[in-house]
Parts: C-alpha cells; structure tokens; sequence
C-alpha cells in the first residue's frame, strides 16, 4: 500500500514549499504522522483482502458474479482517490521571493483586507511563507505549508486537503461508505445464511470484517455527511470549524449546484510547486522605449535621481543611479550585493565578509502584535547589556529572539523557527538590526555617517559584520533593504559610498538617496542624506552615528541640500530625515502610523521618533543651543533632542559650539541627579565628547563604536526623542574618552571638497 | 577573452539593476483567478496603460477559460475516475492546456511589447498565481574593476551595460 510505504518521510520534496529548491529542508522523522494513515491502509486493504477471500467466492456462486466484481470496483475507486489524496499536493504556495517581500514593508499591517463581493475578507501575512495569504489559504502547521483552499489537515491520510485534492478526498470518503456499507452487507448476508456452521474459519472471518466495517462505518459516514454539507454549502472544513461565516453570508457561494459542480467537474488546478521554470531567454537592450514623458515627468526625473521621483517607489528613476540601493522608497533586496563577490573592493575583508554574508539578520516584521512597550523595555535591556561588551551587539541576538519569538505574529510555528534561525545568524550584529529599526527617522547621512564610522573601527570584522548584517538586514527587511547593500556595490562608482581614502565618499549627491553601506575601514565619513532612510539599517546608524561623531572637520563640507553631514548634527539629520520618511512612509508603508509607532516600540532607543521634528531641525533651524538651556534645567529627562543639536552645531561650527557644550555640561552636572545618574552622565560624557571629538578628529569614536550600545543608550533613547543615532554615539562617546587616551594615529580622509578630515584611529 | 567575457557576464549578471513591480490578485469575485488591472503607477514612464491593461484583461480571460466548468472539464473528470486516475500520467489537463497557452502568450508579449522597454513579464504560475511581477531593468552605468584573472587583459573596464534579465 502506497501509504504504508511512506514512512520513511519519502513525501518530503512533495510537500515541500521552497520553490527553489528540489530537495525539502531536513525536517526531523516524525514517525507517528505516519501511524494513522498506516492503520488506515492496514484497515482497508486487510478487511477487503479478507473479504475477497472469504466471503466473495461462496456469494458470487450462489448470487452472482457481479458482486465480486461490484465489489473489486469500488474497492478499486476507494484505494485510487485515497492514494490521490495521500500523494497529490493539495495547493501548496510556493514561498514568496524576496523582492516579493519588499512591497510588504516589515512595517506593513498584519491583515490586509479585500472585498470580497461585497464582503470584507481579510488577508493575513503569513511570516513563514512571506506573502498575504489569498482569501481561504491557511498555513498548515503540520506541513509547514500555506495551502490554497485549505479544507483541513487529515491525518488518515498524511496530507492537506486543499484545492487540488478535495475532490478526491471527497470522492474516498464516498466510496469508502459505499464500500464500508458494501462488505457489512455482503458479510450479513453470508453469515445469514451460514447460520448455522458459524464456527467455520470463513464464517469467523467474515464476521471479524464485518466488526471492522461496522466500527468505522460510524465515524467514515458521519464525516461523509458533514462534507456533503459543507460542499453543497460552499464552506470549507477549516471556515465551518472556525465559524468565519455563523450568522453570515459567506461570499464564497455560487448556489448548491455550482457548489457541487465546482467540486466534482471543474478541471484539474495546476500545482504550483516543481513546475519546471521556462527560462525566458529574452534578450532587453537599451535603449528602451519610453511613453511620452510629461514636462512636469521629466523635470521630475532629472531632479529627483530617485530620491524623490514617484513617491510610491518609481524604480526606472534608478536608471541613472549609480547605486543601486539609491532609493527613496524601500528598495528591493540586496541581491544585487551579494551577487558582487568577484569585484574587488578597497576592502577586502568587507568583500570576504560579504560573500559570508549571514543570513539577513532579524529584522522582526513588524506587526500589529508588536508590543512597543515590551519591545522597548527588552531593546532597552539589551542595550544596557551591550553596554559591557564588545563588538557592541553580541547581546542582541539573543534579545532579538526574544522580542520576536514574543511580538512576532507568525503564521505558523515554522515561521518563527525560520526568523529565529536568522536572527541567530544575525546575532553578530544584532545592535545594528535593532539599531536601524529605531532610527525609523533617521536619514541617510545619519546612516552614512554610522557607518564610516563604524567602518574606521579598528576592528575590521566589526565592519565587515556590519556590511554583512546590512545586507542581510536588507534582505530581510524589506525597507532597510534597499538602502543597505546597494550602496556598497556602488562603492566602486563612487557614488556613495565611502572607500577608504576616496574622495568619493565624501561626495555628496543628493541624488543618492542614501545608503552607503560599506563604509570604507578605514575612514568612515559619510554624509548622505539625500533620503532619509526609511529603515536604516541599525548598523548604519551607528556607524553614521560614530561617523558623524568622529568628524569634527565635517563643518567645512557643504552640507549637501539637507542636512547632509555633521555627525553631531545627527539630531538633525533624523529629524529632517524624519520628514522624509513621513513620505516615505506614506507611499512605501501602508501604515504610517504604524511605522511610527512601530519605530517607537521596535527600538527602544528613539522611544519617540516623531518626536525630533517637535524639536525642528537642528541642524538646520537651530543656531544656538539655546534648546539646551532650559532642557538642561528640567529635571528628569531633558529632551536630549536639544542636545544632538548642539553637538552637531558644534562639530560643525567649530570652537563655538564647543564652548557651548561645556556650558551645557556645567548645567547638567548643576541639574544634579537627574533621573538617574546613568541616563544624565553619558550625555554628560556625549557632550565632552564632542568637543573633544572634535578637536581630535573624532578619535576613538570609531574605536568606540564598536563598543557602542553603552549603557546608556538606553537613557538615551528614552530622552533623546528619535535620535538613534545620537544614542549609538553617545555610548561610544562615553567610551571615547578612555579611548581618546590611548589614542591611535590620527588618519587624515581627504574629502571630495578637499577638505580633510582627521580620523583618529 | 574568455576571461574577459566571463567578467563581463559576471558584471551583467551582478550589475543589472532590477526592480520588480507586482500587479496583485483581484479577489473581489471570489477565488477566481483575476488579476488587477489597475495601472502600477512605478510603471508610468515605462510603458503605455493601454497596453499594459490589455495584457492583464487578457491572462485574466485566459484564466477564465481554464477554470470553466464545461463539458470538457466534466468528460476530463469521468474519463479520469474511470481509469482510477492513470488517464492523468498520460494527458495533459484542461488547465495546463491553457497554462501552456498562457505562457506562449506571455513570452510573446514579453518579446513584442515589454523587452524593448525594459520589462519583463513573469509567469504568474511561478508565483502560485498570486502576483503577476514586472521585472523591470535598467541599463546601469558602472566602472567595475575585476581582479585580474591572469588572462593578460586589463581589469578595469567601465562600460554601460544593458542587463539581459531571464524571466523569472
């Protein structure tokens, strides 16, 4: 028997839902899925061996032959639609790609809802699978599969009924009670007229048949009745169990008949899975035909080079960038990046770590079960824990974990092992995933800046995990993707990117909208900002972060347009970017709202990202700390937004604003403990720092950086609204100064203006 | 030149710019296999709506012929339950007829109409028939620098590529 004979998980590549794949992922044996469905073939072809054994020879000469043969036709009808249940896929989806992802921004809602012939009907994000499941698709847990038309999972045959196989599954369960009705007959009337030489072996075996098929008639009939219900009633097993429709209409319904005739006649669905793929070999040169662009259009595409362009994700704007990643809106995924392992970059070990890319770090998809609060407290925790360690995020995978396992919504329980098993991999560079998520606000230039930053760390491997988390933080997120690897690539063009001792890197165009990704090892400047990022990728900030903290020179560069460089002016930078990725929001995300809030809960750092833009632009509008004076004075938590500001002032506006930190300095120490010595002191240390940072070029913040995730970060991302950035910095800031002590050389960046940039190693 | 070639393979392969564009299922008639015609605005300066929407209207009839209950599906059903469902391992059913159609069609838009501008039609079967995707490539400008694969030819080679994308 066909079923019996699966036990050795032989219907794994049948049931398998990768569809990139021919061999299905190990999956452990798990023998007893396979016990019911051997019962059920014993049963079956134990009792009707039996019976044809037995009881046929005697009643087809002294009946009729047509018993036999009666009986041989529905068995035969039975075993056919039972190994076509058993073995025939029942509609699995194949898993979504991952540019398929990226329209459905991590950020993106739970449901989406669908009108349905009037009906609302919702559609849920299955995490395992990577798309909005279509109206009666389910996730089954058994298979790990989502399945079209999912009806239930039978465990009498070891697989999903869905819309390929329902029929024949409906077809066995009417001719098993056929049958089942068929051998109980025929046994009665053998032993009927055996009554009397009841002790005969033939006798007692049709006997012990007719016990089987009396047993199981009950249930078998029972089942039969209740799915010609549910298909005269157009309902699937898994909608009536559920109540989806009690008490209302079910928009699924076309009438009994149709029902039926759906059910029985229409013709074979096709599989989805192991379909060969034709190739399309169609060869698409330039140039490429265009409609007739409007003025307004044209105007728009030479201005915008994709920052702007559609809102709503115009990628041909990308034509003529150089980057890739260059998008305002969440780019695509970064395949493009880890398909770049033979160009040889200024920095080899990012090339190597590149080609290692671990799997996309986890970057929780944010649903509406995400629950800010205790994302927050966790985020905050894992910050505090980073605090001591090293490579600054090692705590976070863990954490990262956590916070999924616990506000992910999954689909399935294969999702959550699946996002877990990345976020493990992720785990080298957690604080960056986290890191990005909050600094939902944050520009690029934050983001670029963070991550020469990060890339001038000694630690080479740190960058190198920082690209990699970045391109698989990309991948994973739809949003950061985007911005992450791509502007690695174009490195080489010198579009963005940062390449040690290039002056590209200081290039600012404002036609990049960001990225940069590969901050060069060793130096680190990077301004961009074109485009705020909609999610930077949490490595990004920090480097940005450490970036734009370990340029003190970054003054004489001309801020590109926005609020391109000044690492201090991080504050100011995420709240301009901040707008920008309102807009972002509103024509990448559904939700804009939720991203919002979403961008609160998810990194405990910016616990307020809107908020910044209360606080304007400091980098822009703010000329004089003043904010700082009467922030300083509250007690508690003084918004630290004020603070980024100033600091960034003062990187850029030379000794000034040096000044003014330490005035600020003093007033914080005279404001005593507030809110807690932690939360005060490291902004205390964030605003020595600076000058200090400033003066020496940045020393060890980019030593420093890798260390980042000081403790308090957290404080910091409670006070200082949205300012992720800031708050990687400051904890490394507050390191700075004992770094600053030991000093390394001091690396002079010329920029693309000319400008030189000290960097102290 | 070999080597060289392979580079540039490897630079195409690496340096196209793609972007996908979905056009998601229209499920306001049930599950019924539709697909939106309303016009992706990404796709605006790349192609004429006419035309795009015409290609949608018809996969979407073609859909409807391959789901028709009719007495060819019906003949299909008893001749299958007649040969306990061998008939299957011999003949092609209604749907991968007009599966097949379906792609011949695509492929010949795909040549016609969006490869001279820069698109690509996929199959929506390839993605269990929940999305129809538009690849949409760009000629990327880019300066790659290749190790020197000890061919003796130079390594820098900055060209403008157009990116030859397969389907997928």
């Amino acid at each position: 028997m066909p079923g019996g004979s699966s036990k050795s998980g032989g219907r794994g590549p049948s049931s398998s839902p990768l569809p990139h794949t021919v061999v299905p992922p190990s999956r452990p044996l798990r023998p007893s899925r396979y016990v019911p469905v051997s019962a059920a073939t014993f049963f079956l072809v134990g009792s009707t061996t039996l019976f044809f054994c037995f009881t046929c020879p005697w009643l087809s000469e002294h009946f009729s032959l047509a018993v036999p043969i009666y009986n041989g036709v529905i068995f035969l009808f039975v075993l056919a639609n039972f190994c076509m249940a058993t073995f025939m896929d029942p509609g699995i989806f194949p898993r979504a790609e991952e540019d398929e992802d990226k329209e459905d921004d991590f950020r993106a809602p739970l449901y989406k809802t669908v009108e349905i012939r009037g009906i609302q009907v919702r559609m849920k994000w299955c995490s395992t699978c990577r798309f909005y499941r279509p109206p009666r698709c389910s996730h089954c847990s058994v298979c790990d599969n989502c399945v079209e038309d999912f009806d239930h999972h039978c465990p009498w045959v070891n697989n999903c009924i869905g819309r390929r196989n329902y029929r024949y599954f409906f077809l066995f369960l009417l001719s098993l009670t056929a049958h089942i009705m068929a051998i109980f007959g025929f046994g009665l009337l053998f032993i009927l007229y055996h009554r009397q030489n009841i002790d005969r072996l033939h006798a007692i075996v049709t006997l012990a048949v007719m016990c089987v098929a009396g047993l199981f008639f009950i249930p078998v009939a029972g089942l039969t009745g209740f799915h010609i219900v549910l298909v005269a009633r157009g309902r699937t097993t898994n909608e009536q169990v559920t109540g989806k429709f009690r008490g209302g209409v079910n928009p699924f319904t076309n009438g009994c008949w149709r029902n039926v005739s759906h059910v029985l006649c229409s013709s074979q669905a096709p599989r989805y899975l192991g379909r060969k793929k034709c190739v399309q070999s169609v060869c698409v040169q330039p140039p490429f035909l265009r409609p007739q662009l409007t003025e307004a259009q044209l105007a728009a595409k030479i201005l915008d080079n994709g920052i702007q362009g559609d809102l709503h994700r115009s990628k041909s704007s990308l034509e003529m960038m150089e980057s890739q990643s260059c998008d305002a809106e969440p780019p695509p995924p970064p395949k493009p990046e880890l398909r770049y392992p033979g160009i040889s970059r200024g920095n080899t070990e990012e090339c190597s770590l590149l080609n290692n890319a671990p799997p996309t770090p986890t970057m929780y998809k944010y649903r509406p079960t995400y629950s800010p609060g205790k994302n927050h407290t966790a985020l905050t925790h894992a910050y505090a824990n980073q605090a001591s360690q090293q490579p600054g995020f090692r705590s976070q995978p863990s954490l990262d974990r956590r916070d999924t396992s616990s506000d992910r919504a999954r689909g399935g329980g294969s999702g959550e092992r699946r996002e877990g098993g990345r976020e493990v991999v992720a785990g080298g560079i957690p604080g960056y995933s986290l890191g990005g998520r909050s600094y939902p606000s944050f520009s690029d230039s934050t983001v670029l800046s963070g991550v020469a930053s990060r890339s001038s760390s000694s630690t080479h491997t740190s960058t190198g995990a920082i690209h990699v988390s970045e391109a698989t933080t990309s991948a994973s997120f739809k949003s950061l993707a985007s911005q992450t690897p791509p502007p690695h690539q174009t490195s080489r063009n010198g579009s963005l990117s940062y390449d040690t001792g290039s002056r590209e890197m200081l290039r600012f165009s404002p036609s990049h909208p960001i990225t940069t990704t590969a901050p060069p090892t060793t130096t680190t400047i990077l301004f961009s900002i074109a485009r705020p990022l909609p999610h930077p990728p949490p490595h990004h900030l920090l480097q940005r972060e450490s970036a734009l903290l370990g340029e003190p020179h970054l003054s004489p560069h001309p801020p590109p347009a926005n609020q391109a460089s000044a690492p201090p002016s991080s504050s100011a930078p995420p709240p301009s970017h901040h707008h920008h990725h309102h807009h972002h929001h509103h024509h990448s995300h559904h939700h804009h709202h939720h991203s919002s809030s979403s961008s609160i809960s998810r990194p405990p750092r910016f616990p307020a990202p809107h908020a910044p833009l209360h606080h304007a632009y400091p980098y822009r509008t703010r000329s004089t700390d003043t904010p700082l004076g009467p922030s300083s004075t509250s007690t508690s938590h003084p918004p630290n937004s004020p603070h980024p500001p100033p600091l960034g002032k003062s990187l850029s506006y030379s000794s000034a604003a040096a000044a003014e930190m330490q005035y600020r300095l003093v007033r914080k120490a005279s404001a005593g403990g507030m809110g807690g010595g932690g939360i005060q002191a490291p902004k205390d240390e964030l605003i020595q720092m600076k000058p200090q940072s400033r003066i020496n070029g940045g020393q060890a913040l980019s030593s420093t950086s890798s260390s980042c995730s000081a403790p308090s970060s957290p404080s910091h991302l409670v006070s200082v609204s949205a300012r992720p950035g800031v708050a990687y910095p400051s904890s490394t800031l507050m390191q700075s100064p004992t770094h600053k002590t030991q000093g390394g050389g001091v690396k002079k960046v010329t920029g693309v203006g000319g400008t030189t940039y000290e960097i102290s190693v | 030149m070999a080597t060289e070639f392979h580079n540039l393979q490897e630079l195409r392969h690496s340096a196209s710019l793609e972007t996908k564009v979905f056009i998601q299922r229209d499920y306001t008639e049930g599950t019924v296999c539709r697909f939106q015609t309303k016009f992706p605005s990404e796709l605006d300066n790349r192609i004429e709506r006419t035309l795009l929407e015409e290609t949608v209207k018809t996969l979407n009839s073609y859909y409807v012929e391959a789901e028709k209950i009719g007495g060819q599906s019906y003949l299909e059903g008893c001749l299958a339950c007649a040969t306990a469902y061998i008939i299957f391992l011999c003949m092609e059913t209604r749907y991968e007829k007009v599966l097949r159609k379906i792609s011949g069609y695509i492929q010949e838009q795909n040549e016609k109409i969006y490869a001279p501008r820069g698109l690509l039609l996929t199959d929506p079967i390839e993605r269990g028939m929940r999305v129809v995707s538009f690849t949409v490539l760009s000629v990327q400008l880019e300066i790659s620098i290749f190790e020197d694969q000890g061919s003796g030819t130079s390594s820098p080679s900055s060209s403008s590529m157009s990116s030859t994308g397969s389907a997928r």
